[in-house]
Formats: structure tokens, C-alpha cells, sequence
């Protein structure tokens, strides 16, 4: 037990302080989305007409709007906290989504291989030569907008990159010795799949999620500029900074904010991505 | 026929690669890696499986094993018939065989602790779980010469001979009777080989289990074997006891491959008449006509070519195959 937690204390003390900063302002980001309605300084929704496109620091009857206001005159801060909530779990649970269903498939073509490898991966192909925006585009027409339909067209449609990486690396590892041991050992293939391949390829796969996160983020803010997502008046990042763009030269504020955050929590996570996939390693984890 | 003695009875066993017309409907050729072959092994016994790479030994012990059906001929363990059981039964014979690897680094699953990867047999085939599981996965610790405290680690924290040993500990959680070692030292360093290969002698003096020793090393063959066996393009070419395999080598294959074993004595191995064969291994897929060996035998005639020669029994016991010797 004591020795146990000594050697808990000890790999925290090798965390590295770039991942320790990430961490720190992930965790900030999520408590100010989760804090928002409390936190936020005015109602994200309320317009101002008399305040519109104000540079940040602009005070309106004893009010200061901090970030400064958009084309409708809405504090933007608010707006801002307001909309990384959306945004995070818009961006959450499409990679939840899409990594279970890709990684599932990918697994279930690498291992059973015949006609289901087939019938999988010229799915994945048919999927990859659609472009995804499109697909999305598509999708959200029949369904129609809405937050949990967003977040199912987006993990649905962005599976099939997960299926690749999943399936070249059962192939891989599929082969190795060990695999057929534990055949040998009696083992069925729900736990070879979930004990010894999905472990073994595991960091490829976080590395692709990680990606994909930033990448779903700025997928909802394209199909948010198009109407088909998050719907006015409600905000999310990308929303705001679709409609920022059209004012970009009056006011740089209403892109460059939701933005900057958009960078640092991409950022953040793929940092944090990168070192718990060293951290899954054992081979990385003892001297 | 059936002697329950023995643990292992192959028949004609012919294992196929290929033919059938894939997607595209191209049929391949077909690929003859197996092709009639008959063995016994009894209890307590170790038999050596030699033969140069491509000449069909992992997938005879690929059939062997149940990982690769094969298409005709009859496998039986502990007199029970593999092919054709249904997936019950075959899970229950299976059991009763096991496997040792080449490369230990690669026959470890990198993230299962050790303790775990040798209790996953026990837990698949629900034989023990808990307490009596730790208390078990400890014992076989112990016996392959590892610590019980080991069982926490992950195997890149071991040497290869420890790994290796692990391997083996894995191979004997279910008390097989068979061990297939498929070149189990062959990947270890010189200094650790012996070490391997006494335990494995110690644990089948131990346990009476019986080893299918798949090597190309006649060195670590003439150490371990009680028979070898030497195959050539998927067929059996010379069977014979370990003693006279080494003292009267009889098939042309067999004394080429003895003649390039080399020899700690350089008044010998200067001596020694070295047999070179030329040419390469034809390709499985098309196979010569008459003797396999015929394209490459220093002692082919017209008959070889034409004529496949049996395996047939010369006075000391030896099964040979081959016209002329």
C-alpha cells in the first residue's frame, strides 16, 4: 500500500509543467462553461442596439462590456462563456460517439476480416470520399438543427477515420504471437478484442480523438454559420465567430476572442492527448 | 490404430493455401504447405520437427493447435479427433495443447502484467479465480524459477530468458499434455539458451508432458529429442530416433543440413565432408514433379523425377525417404 502511493506521488512529480498548465486551463475552461449562468455579467441573448460592434472596455450606463459587443449590440463576454459550454459538448460527445462506433468496427473488420472487412471498410471508403461538411450538411437537412442532432451527425459521420487507424492497427497486432496465445488460452473474441487488441492499439486511436476534437469544435461552427447547427440566439464559439467575420475589419474583438479560446483548449488537449498516450504505455511508465 | 498412449495422432494431414478465386474472381494458385503427413507422439515424449524456413513446420503446428484446420486427414489429441469438432469440444481438446514462441518479446501481451497474462487461462476456462488464483499463477511462478512478487510486473520489465520463462509458465497453467515450442531459444542469447532448454527438460521430467520442438538448430535438437523428424516442401522426408538421426544420417536433405551444422573442433570441422546444395526451395506452389527434393539432390537420377518415394523403414528403425539412400 505505502509503496503504492509512493509511486503515485512519484509520477506526479514527472508531470511535466507544460501538461500540468494545459491542465489547469482546460479545467478553467470547463468551470467557466459550467459556471456561466452565474458568472455571466449580462444575459448573452440581450440586444443593444445602441451598443453594436463596441471595442472591449466599452462602458453603457455603468455597465462594462469587458470583450466589447457584437453586430446586435450582446456583451460578448457573455456570449462567450455562454457558448463554450455548447461548444464543449457539442465537441465531447461527437468524439464519444464516433470513437465507440469507429473503434468498435474497426476492431470487429481487423479481427473477424471475410466478408464483414469488406462490407466495412468500402463504407469507410464510400464515407471518407464524401466531403464531411457536405455529408453533415446533408444529414442536418433531412433531420433539421437541434443540439443532440448536431452532436449525432457529427459522431456519425466522423467515424470512419477512427475505423481506419483502428483496423490498420488490429491488423498489426492481430498477428503478434500473444494473440495467439490467448486464442490458445481459450479466450473468446470479445476478450481478445477488449483485452488485449483495444489496449494495444489505444494510442494511435487518442491521437486521432484528439485531433478530431479540435476538428469537431470547428465543424460546429461551420454548420452553425450555415444555419444547420446551433440555432440563434443561442452561441457557441463557432456561431460567434461566423458572424464575427463579416465585421472583421470594424471589429477584430468578435473573432479574435471566441477564437483565442478556441486555440487554447485545442491546444490544451492535444498536449494533454500526447502525454496520456505516453502514460498508457507501461513501457514509458517505470524506468 | 488408436494407441491412448499416444498424445498426439496425425493422419495424412494436407493443409492448402489459396486457389479459390478471390473478389475479383482470380483463383491464385494453391499453396501446398502441408501434404500427407503422419506422426505420433507418446506420452513423455520429445519430438524434434526440422526443416529449413517455407517447408510447411509452424503450419503443421498451426494445425496442430486447432488454429488451422486442416483440408483432409485427421488430427487427434489424447485420441480425441480434432477436425470436424464442433467449437465446444474442440475448446475442451485444445486445452491439452499448447504453445511456446520464438520471440518472447512479441509473445506477451506488452500491456498485461505478467501475473495476468499466465492467470488468463485459468480465468477463460473458469479453473480458478481469487485466492486459489493468486495462490495458483505464484506456483507457476515459482516452477519456470521466477518470484511470485514478479506477477505484478509488465514484460518489458524482464531479460528474454525471463520472459521466456514466463511463456512457458503461461503454456503450462492447464497441465497440457502437448507443448508445441516453435524455436523457443532460438531468439535468446547463446548465454541463456541452456538455462531455457533445462527447464524444459526439468518441468517434462516433472510433469510428463510430451514437446513438438519445431527448430532448424540440430545442436538444440541432439540436446532435448528423443526422435526427429525432418520435412521437406511440406512432406516428411526422414523419421527417425535421435541416436541414429545423428549417427547415420540416410536422406540427402538430412546429411546436407547436418553437414553445415558446424563444429566446435576445427580438426573436425575441417575434416568434415560439406554437402552444398544449390539452388533455392522451390516454391510450394508448384512443386516439383516426382521427389520434392529431386531439383537439388547431389544424388538425383531419372527416377526421382518421376517417382515420389515413400517413407519407408531401413533396417535401424529410420523411416526414409528417398530412392538411393
Amino acid at each position: 500500500m505505502n509503496t503504492a502511493t509512493f509511486a503515485i506521488r512519484q509520477r506526479i512529480r514527472r508531470v511535466p509543467l507544460s501538461v500540468i498548465v494545459v491542465s489547469t486551463l482546460l479545467l478553467v475552461i470547463v468551470l467557466l462553461a459550467i459556471l456561466a449562468p452565474w458568472i455571466a455579467p449580462a444575459d448573452p441573448a440581450k440586444q443593444n442596439l445602441l451598443a453594436r460592434l463596441k471595442p472591449p472596455g466599452f462602458e453603457l450606463r455603468g455597465i462594462t462590456y469587458w470583450l466589447g459587443t457584437d453586430d446586435l449590440g450582446r456583451d460578448l463576454l457573455s456570449r462567450t462563456l455562454y457558448g463554450a459550454g455548447v461548444s464543449l459538448s457539442v465537441a465531447i460527445l461527437s468524439v464519444v460517439v464516433s470513437t465507440l462506433l469507429g473503434v468498435t468496427l474497426g476492431m470487429v473488420a481487423g479481427w473477424f476480416r471475410g466478408k464483414i472487412e469488406v462490407i466495412i471498410m468500402r463504407l469507410v471508403d464510400i464515407m471518407m470520399s464524401i466531403p464531411a461538411i457536405l455529408l453533415a450538411v446533408l444529414t442536418v437537412a433531412v433531420l433539421g438543427p437541434g443540439f443532440l442532432k448536431l452532436v449525432l451527425v457529427l459522431g456519425l459521420t466522423r467515424w470512419p477515420r477512427y475505423t481506419r487507424v483502428a483496423y490498420a492497427q488490429t491488423l498489426q497486432v492481430a498477428n503478434l504471437p500473444f494473440i495467439k496465445a490467448s486464442e490458445l488460452a481459450g479466450a473468446g473474441a470479445a476478450r481478445i478484442l477488449f483485452h488485449h487488441i483495444l489496449p494495444n492499439i489505444a494510442g494511435p486511436v487518442l491521437i486521432v480523438t484528439t485531433a478530431e476534437f479540435g476538428l469537431m469544435i470547428l465543424m460546429e461552427a461551420g454548420l452553425s454559420f450555415l444555419g444547420l447547427g446551433i440555432q440563434p440566439p443561442a452561441a457557441s464559439w463557432g456561431s460567434i465567430m461566423s458572424v464575427g467575420r463579416q465585421y472583421l475589419e470594424r471589429a477584430w474583438w468578435i473573432v479574435a476572442f471566441p477564437g483565442a479560446c478556441l486555440f487554447l483548449l485545442v491546444f490544451s488537449v492535444n498536449v494533454l492527448g500526447d502525454w496520456l498516450r505516453d502514460q498508457l504505455d507501461p513501457r514509458s511508465r517505470s524506468r | 490404430m488408436s494407441d491412448t498412449n499416444n498424445v498426439l495422432e496425425i493422419r495424412d494431414v494436407t493443409v492448402h493455401f489459396g486457389g479459390r478465386g478471390g473478389l475479383l474472381g482470380k483463383a491464385g494458385p494453391v499453396v501446398k504447405a502441408v501434404n500427407g503427413v503422419n506422426l505420433d507422439i507418446g506420452r513423455g515424449e520429445t519430438v524434434a520437427l526440422v526443416g529449413e524456413s517455407g517447408c510447411g513446420k509452424s503450419t503443421l503446428s498451426n494445425t496442430i493447435v486447432g488454429l488451422q484446420p486442416p483440408n483432409s486427414g485427421s488430427v487427434r489429441i489424447g485420441g480425441e479427433e480434432v477436425v470436424g469438432a464442433d467449437r465446444r469440444k474442440l475448446n475442451d481438446i485444445r486445452r491439452k495443447v499448447q504453445m511456446i514462441f520464438q520471440d518472447p518479446a512479441l509473445s506477451l501481451d506488452p500491456r498485461s502484467t505478467i501475473g495476468a497474462t499466465i492467470a488468463e487461462p485459468l480465468i477463460v476456462r473458469r479453473i480458478a479465480k481469487g485466492k486459489a488464483l493468486t495462490e495458483r499463477v505464484a506456483m507457476l511462478l515459482q516452477q519456470v524459477g521466477l518470484r511470485p512478487e514478479h506477477a505484478d510486473r509488465y514484460p518489458h520489465q524482464f531479460s528474454g530468458g525471463q520472459r521466456q520463462r514466463v511463456v512457458i509458465a503461461r503454456a503450462l497453467a492447464l497441465e497440457p499434455d502437448l507443448v508445441i515450442c516453435d524455436e523457443p531459444v532460438s531468439a535468446l542469447d547463446v548465454s541463456v539458451r541452456a538455462q531455457v532448454l533445462n527447464l524444459l527438460v526439468a518441468l517434462q521430467k516433472r510433469m510428463g508432458v510430451s514437446y513438438l520442438f519445431v527448430s532448424h538448430d540440430l545442436g538444440v535438437v541432439r540436446h532435448i529429442c528423443d526422435r526427429v523428424v525432418v520435412m521437406y516442401l511440406g512432406r516428411f522426408v526422414e523419421m527417425a530416433d535421435r541416436d541414429t538421426f545423428f549417427s547415420s544420417p540416410k536422406h540427402p536433405y538430412t546429411r546436407a543440413l547436418m553437414s553445415a551444422v558446424p563444429e566446435a573442433d576445427p580438426m573436425i570441422q575441417r575434416s568434415k565432408e560439406r554437402i552444398i546444395l544449390h539452388g533455392e526451395l522451390p516454391s510450394p506452389a508448384n512443386m516439383p514433379s516426382g521427389c520434392p527434393f529431386h531439383t537439388r539432390c547431389p544424388l538425383a537420377t531419372e527416377i526421382c523425377s518421376e517417382v515420389r518415394p515413400e517413407l519407408t523403414p531401413r533396417p535401424d528403425g529410420a523411416l526414409v525417404a528417398c530412392h538411393h539412400a
